[in-house]
């Protein structure tokens, strides 16, 4: 039989599945309002955040929530090649199978002769991955009206991407997504214990130590995962050592958590 | 895989490191205090560095050249009345004493003896009290308007007071060139007798302190210096250092002083 330290590291582990969606008062919101922006007849919708923001955790929601009504395609990987990109697209969206090379031109003509009732939805993730021709190749597909297309983008510190003249000139809905809150920090972790049965982890987690994990993580949703994943793991160390009594388990020590920051690399010791 | 007593090892080390800067303001902090504190108590620093400036000799030539020719000055102007001044003398001698003005006369050979360099240091402690000997053209003066108004009223002696007031700090500072010259320390031990009863107990503090370290057997010198001492407010270290002097001397004249201070009489 696993321990609940062992159930409630499993909890941590970074999988980006729809499944493990947490709803939080604020991301719910922005969450409703990106399922508003795709009704509209919007060309591009740009999301972007720092990495571990949850913006890969949106795209699968909403490709979740979204694919028994309407066709909705999602590529968590950017497909670098221009051709397979087309190829890919031509064979998702409009059923057209390619042996050869396909380039742009050629892409345009099929989409030009398919026509849908409602505009397939094309979910990008990882697009600052793609090559500038290709974004632009994509912006001028968005351009015809024919495809919608969500891209997520990280936002970095040197380059802001929203600047690009060519996304600032289409891009009609930008949504960012932003690192949680202490509270906020606290209810998602909570939730996510308590939607795996783990009650006791959940009642481990005072505002005093969700105050210590959010000032290491910033309210980052992947580090906090890495984090706990690891104090959990600790945890069980400590038992499968017998040295469980040494600490304290109805909360969670501040030795703990920067052991596991240590070991994480989060903390720089 | 996860090393549980290297990670702790990690963890403790990291602490320390965490603590360091608290630790190193809470230190320095303390240090700022405590020489704050050490600093205001004992105003010794200032003392040392008032002292080392005397040393560094600036005025040497005059006061030989300003002395020698006081003298002459002197035999002169008693030259020039010969036939009055044995008579003189011999009036003078038993009226003075008895109304404390021309006590001056003993002052002039002591200044004598201060030239010859080696001399007994606590002869001087009598002389003391005519420290307004020093003043000799003064002093010669004083005696020729004795001579001439032996029996005159108190009029004259006021005038005295103020024409010794005035070359004081002439006659310290030869005194202090020649003491620069020779080191005496019954030199720098007038010079802070002087600088007491002028008032100025910081120099007579530091002259004092002079004496002290060029001869620690002096019992005037302790007195002077504690008394300026307790003139400067530092009450405290003054029955310190007359406590830590009378444990080494037995000196009773200490021991009076000590207990004037500490009932209060003395302030």
């Amino acid at each position: 039989m696993s321990s609940i330290f062992v159930n409630s590291k499993d909890v941590f582990l970074d999988i980006v599945n729809a499944k493990d969606y947490v709803q939080l008062d604020r991301v719910s919101s922005i969450y409703q309002s990106l399922k508003d922006s795709i009704k509209k007849p919007l060309k591009m919708i740009l999301l972007y955040g720092k990495p571990g923001t949850g913006k890969s955790m949106f795209l699968n929601k909403l490709h979740t929530d979204l694919s028994s009504t309407q066709s909705i395609f999602l590529y968590k990987t950017p497909i670098l090649d221009e051709s397979e990109f087309y190829k890919t697209l031509a064979q998702d969206i409009f059923g057209t199978r390619y042996s050869g090379e396909l380039n742009f031109t050629q892409f345009m003509k099929i989409v030009e002769k398919k026509e849908f009732q409602e505009t397939p939805v094309v979910l990008l993730d990882e697009a600052q991955l793609y090559s500038d021709v290709l974004m632009e190749k994509i912006r001028l597909l968005s351009d015809t009206r024919t495809v919608k297309f969500v891209i997520t983008l990280h936002k970095t510190e040197k380059e802001d991407i929203i600047a690009k003249e060519h996304f600032q000139t289409r891009i009609w809905e930008t949504i960012e997504l932003e690192n949680a809150s202490s509270s906020e920090l606290k209810i998602y972790i909570q939730k996510k214990l308590m939607k795996a049965n783990c009650f006791d982890s959940a009642n481990m987690f005072t505002n005093k130590s969700v105050n210590r994990i959010h000032k290491i993580t910033n309210g980052n949703y992947r580090d906090t995962n890495k984090l706990l994943y690891t104090l959990f793991d600790l945890y069980s160390l400590y038992e499968k050592s017998s040295r469980l009594s040494n600490i304290r388990t109805d909360q969670v020590p501040n030795k703990l958590i920067e052991m596991s920051a240590i070991h994480t690399g989060l903390i720089d010791a | 895989m996860l090393n549980l007593h290297e990670l702790e090892q990690r963890w403790l080390r990291y602490k320390i490191k965490s603590y360091l800067p608290y630790l190193a303001i809470v230190l320095s902090v303390s240090v700022i205090f405590l020489s704050l504190f050490v600093f205001l108590r004992e105003p010794s620093t200032p003392i040392t560095k008032n002292i080392t400036p005397i040393k560094a000799p600036v005025i040497s030539p005059k006061p030989q050249v300003i002395l020698k020719p006081k003298q002459p000055q002197v035999e002169k102007k008693v030259l020039t009345q010969k036939k009055e001044l044995p008579q003189v003398q011999k009036e003078i001698i038993p009226s003075p004493r008895s109304t404390n003005k021309v006590i001056l006369s003993p002052s002039l050979g002591f200044m004598k003896k201060m030239q010859t360099d080696q001399q007994p240091y606590y002869k001087n402690e009598h002389t003391n009290e005519n420290n307004d000997v020093q003043i000799k053209a003064p002093t010669v003066t004083v005696v020729r308007d004795d001579i001439q108004h032996v029996e005159h009223p108190k009029i004259e002696t006021v005038k005295k007071i103020s024409i010794t007031h005035k070359n004081t700090h002439n006659d310290i500072a030869e005194i202090i060139s020649r003491f620069k010259k020779n080191n005496n320390p019954a030199l720098s031990l007038f010079v802070a007798k002087k600088y007491y009863e002028l008032g100025d107990y910081r120099q007579a503090y530091n002259y004092a302190l002079i004496t002290n370290q060029i001869n620690q057997d002096i019992e005037v010198s302790w007195i002077i210096f504690t008394k300026s001492l307790v003139k400067l407010g530092e009450k405290k270290k003054a029955i310190k250092t007359l406590k830590q002097y009378i444990h080494q001397s037995h000196s009773n004249s200490a021991q009076i002083l000590l207990d004037e201070i500490i009932s209060g009489k003395f302030k």
